[in-house]
């Protein structure tokens, strides 16, 4: 019950964290990381309410653990573009 | 009682970890603290008895996404520290924000509406599979899974019009033949894990993770020239993913007696998942090593 | 729903055979925007004869399963976009040459298509956070096709895009974790008037915000848009900004509580007011032509966000037409403008609004579509623009809002204020900019089609009118 809370809380944070990077940078690096970390706070509150059940002696809500799964993948694949976007602009401003 | 003073431990180092990565002056640290974060996350969801999301945060949180942040990072300009100091304000503010966020967070109701994990379970039987998450992913919501491979599909083409060029060094002979003792074994796992999704946590995109890391060290490694999107049997491979779910898609609308997108017959629910699952794996592996790698310049080995 | 199901999978599978052999590209992109746009238009009277199209995905119960929806208005769009896309195609195939438009336009372009079609379709929150994300990554990999001074912008443009998506997936997880569903004709009128719904509620709308570049929400937009190749832009601005509004709309409309719509009815009046008269004035100043019809489709969002508010506040039926004819007549005009101001921004080799000048002499044409185009962005009759202000104006005598008159009418002189700057320049003769290469005819006239559509919106007015009212009853 109290776990529920804790990660509950945790997941709060990350996404507050994780939205002050975002905004305040400075670096792009920084923000693309920053956006992960909201992410992860977001992906832990989907999981912590898909723990739910579990305190009742039930499984898991798969249908939630699926739509983190594709959150991930989407997360990543966005990630990866925003990082070779960077990649060239640094590449071109070293240049 | 033991679990709770895990789970609060477990929430004061993410934490740390999160905020360190955020207010650290120095970028490098940065990125090491973020990829310690992943590892944590990773504990976090085995904890919280999600195992599948534990195997994919393992493979891509740590594994890849630290590897794509490297990359950037040897691009950034010297000067590391930043100079931008942290002012009180915006700090006010989106702790404002956090908060009001928390009161409602805090509200959410702690037990659950149970009709849809009900419904799963009446659903699970016809699905094909008995591991619940693959027959959400697979089944009842495969067109989110389609649209997701898509999105992964674009990272790659988006990520080509900014290619920048990388060289590859000339492997180490030591790191080479490693790679190379270590690539059956990957595998191997890869296999395991995919057919492993149907009964228990594993699945196309774990798998395809840990097929990408195995590819990605052999490609760095000088291996596999071969690896290129200018290669039509890559981008066939690349796209096979996507191709076989649409494919086996419009295929159903002959096939079933109701002609639904995307409903698979029971009889054969189990064969065409895993049949979509194993072009998945492929096609995953093969975008996330061209997104990791990019189209490198290769360095002579004896140069 | 066959007809639906192939307007999203024609054009995905033609990218897909793109991808796979590039040469046959350019057929494929012309086939696949031929046959969506007779499907479109074969769904369309399929939904006024029969009523709105449902599908469940995989045949599930609706609970389980991804609900897909054709409604008239939903119909309407899916036709919207099936012909702009085929319009934008024509273009893009006649200027590939000159322009040096890169390969991967062809592919990424369909895909946009497809992850438009598949957004207008939907119904499941989660599904469509998808699309979302689906469509803005579309986006910035169009953006960057413009090469190296198009990479900041779209780094841009995706990090405030990946920050909306995360809003909006925060807001749904929040109602998921209340409600426990996804699927919004199911959780309509469930939704109780506590903080936590507001609290999900307020995310998503922030999300949704951003990603359609509502003021003061839209910073990222004249950058990108106007960084982007003339056809992509055109595609940006009369399409993209369109996905998330229609999902504000779909969320306002269904799950929002009866005691929440006051509320926000008058944030968004003042964001709509912001926009109407802020950003039009941003792009009567901007020395650039095309971030000035950039500035100019935040401005003219404003319109939709105003009838939004009014839709909310006074539940007239008038409301949600203007609202819907002002998202076609725009994407018309707006992608007849930014086709025009790429061709005379080509031929001319120029980027700032003082170098069109005699741009009437040089390449009337083009300067004529802009001239049309423009036309109805202001709401000169009988233009589509004019149809969709008339119906808004009618709405307001009809619920006696003088004030919000006033508005409009502010809002329409300043909006002529900054087609007239284009315009006047372009009739001064003295002196005309000499264009580098003798003017192209044949993509001067594709670029007039969408305005002349946009004129011909004015004559199928009745029938309009009668599909959007269907939706109502």
């Amino acid at each position: 019950m109290l776990s529920l809370y804790v990660y509950f809380t945790l997941a709060t944070l990350l996404i507050g964290f994780g939205a002050y990077g975002v905004w305040r940078g400075p670096e792009l690096l920084r923000r693309i990381l920053a956006l992960n970390i909201m992410g992860a706070g977001i992906f832990l509150l989907m999981v912590t309410l898909a723990y739910r059940p579990v305190l009742q002696g039930e499984p898991a809500d798969s249908v939630l653990h699926a739509l983190v799964l594709t959150g991930l993948v989407v997360a990543v694949s966005a990630t990866a573009f925003a990082l070779a976007l960077l990649g060239r602009i640094l590449q071109k401003g070293k240049a | 009682m033991g679990l709770l003073l895990f789970d609060l431990v477990l929430a004061t180092v993410v934490l740390l970890l999160a905020g360190t990565a955020i207010f650290s002056r120095n970028l490098t640290h940065a990125v090491m603290l973020f990829m310690a974060f992943g590892v944590m996350m990773a504990l976090a969801w085995a904890r919280l008895a999600a195992p599948d999301l534990a195997l994919a945060e393992a493979a891509i949180g740590a594994g890849l996404t630290g590897a794509l942040c490297f990359t950037a990072l040897v691009r950034q300009p010297a000067a590391l520290d930043s100079k931008v100091a942290t002012s009180l304000l915006p700090i006010c503010f989106v702790a404002l924000i956090t908060a009001a966020l928390l009161f409602s967070v805090w509200q959410i109701p702690v037990s659950p509406n149970p009709a849809l994990s009900h419904e799963v379970s009446v659903a699970l039987p016809q699905s094909g599979v008995a591991h619940p998450v693959t027959a959400v992913l697979l089944n009842f919501r495969s067109w989110d899974t389609l649209l997701e491979l898509l999105v992964l599909l674009l990272a790659l083409l988006g990520a080509q019009q900014a290619q920048s060029s990388l060289t590859l060094y000339a492997g180490w002979s030591l790191s080479l033949s490693w790679s190379r003792l270590l690539s059956p074994l990957i595998i191997l796992l890869t296999g395991y894990l995919l057919w492993r999704g149907a009964a228990a946590p594993g699945g196309a995109f774990q798998a395809g993770a840990l097929l990408a890391s195995g590819l990605v060290v052999l490609r760095l490694n000088q291996q596999l020239t071969w690896l290129s999107w200018q290669n039509p049997w890559v981008r066939l491979a690349a796209l096979s993913g996507l191709l076989v779910f649409v494919l086996t898609g419009l295929f159903s609308l002959l096939w079933s007696s109701s002609r639904l997108w995307l409903e698979w017959p029971t009889a054969y629910a189990g064969a065409v998942i895993l049949g979509i699952e194993s072009f998945a794996t492929l096609a995953i592996a093969v975008t996330l090593t061209l997104l990791v790698v990019g189209e490198p310049t290769e360095e002579r080995a004896d140069a | 729903m066959s007809l639906a199901l192939g307007l999203v999978i024609i054009p995905l599978l033609a990218a897909l055979l793109m991808l796979l052999w590039p040469r046959l590209a350019r057929g494929l992109q012309l086939a696949a925007a031929l046959l969506c746009t007779i499907l479109a238009t074969m769904l369309l009277q399929l939904v006024q004869q029969e009523g709105s199209q449902q599908l469940f995905i995989g045949g599930w119960n609706p609970l389980l399963a991804i609900r897909w929806q054709a409604d008239s208005v939903t119909a309407l769009l899916l036709l919207l976009s099936a012909v702009l896309h085929l319009l934008v195609s024509g273009y893009a195939l006649a200027v590939q040459q000159r322009d040096k438009l890169a390969a991967a336009f062809w592919p990424l372009s369909s895909l946009l298509l497809a992850s438009l079609q598949a957004l207008w379709l939907s119904r499941d929150l989660f599904n469509l956070y998808v699309c979302l994300e689906l469509l803005g990554m579309v986006a910035v990999a169009l953006v960057t096709l413009s090469g190296d001074k198009a990479m900041r912008p779209a780094l841009h443009y995706l990090l405030f895009s990946l920050f909306a998506s995360l809003c909006y997936l925060l807001g749904v997880a929040l109602l998921y974790g209340a409600y426990g569903a996804l699927d919004l004709p199911l959780l309509q009128g469930q939704l109780q008037a506590n903080s936590l719904t507001a609290a999900a509620l307020v995310l998503i709308t922030l999300g949704l915000m951003l990603k359609a570049a509502w003021w003061p929400l839209h910073l990222w937009l004249p950058a990108a848009h106007a960084a982007a190749p003339a056809p992509v832009s055109a595609l940006l601005s009369a399409l993209v900004v369109k996905g998330p509004l229609f999902i504000l709309v779909l969320v306002w409309t269904t799950l929002a509580p009866a005691a929440f719509l006051n509320v926000a009815a008058y944030a968004f009046l003042v964001c709509a007011l912001g926009a109407l008269l802020l950003a039009g004035v941003a792009a009567l100043r901007t020395p650039y032509s095309k971030t000035l019809v950039a500035y100019s489709t935040v401005a003219q969002l404003g319109y939709a966000m105003l009838a939004l508010a009014l839709m909310l506040s006074f539940n007239l039926p008038v409301f949600t037409a203007a609202l819907w004819l002002f998202v076609m007549a725009h994407a018309l005009a707006k992608a007849a403008c930014f086709l025009s101001i790429g061709e005379m921004q080509q031929t001319l080799g120029v980027k700032k609004v003082a170098q069109l000048k005699g741009a009437s002499q040089t390449m009337p044409l083009a300067m004529f579509a802009f001239a049309v185009a423009g036309g109805s962005l202001i709401g000169l009759p009988p233009s589509g623009g004019f149809l969709a202000k008339w119906v808004m104006l009618l709405g307001l005598w009809q619920a006696q809002q003088y004030f919000l008159l006033l508005v409009l009418l502010v809002a329409t002189l300043v909006s002529a204020a900054y087609i007239f700057r284009v315009v006047v320049l372009a009739f001064d003769r003295a002196e005309p900019t000499a264009p580098d290469f003798s003017p192209q005819l044949l993509p001067q006239w594709l670029a007039l089609l969408p305005a002349l559509a946009v004129w011909a919106m004015a004559f199928f007015s009745m029938p309009l009118l009668a599909i959007l009212q269907q939706e109502l009853s």
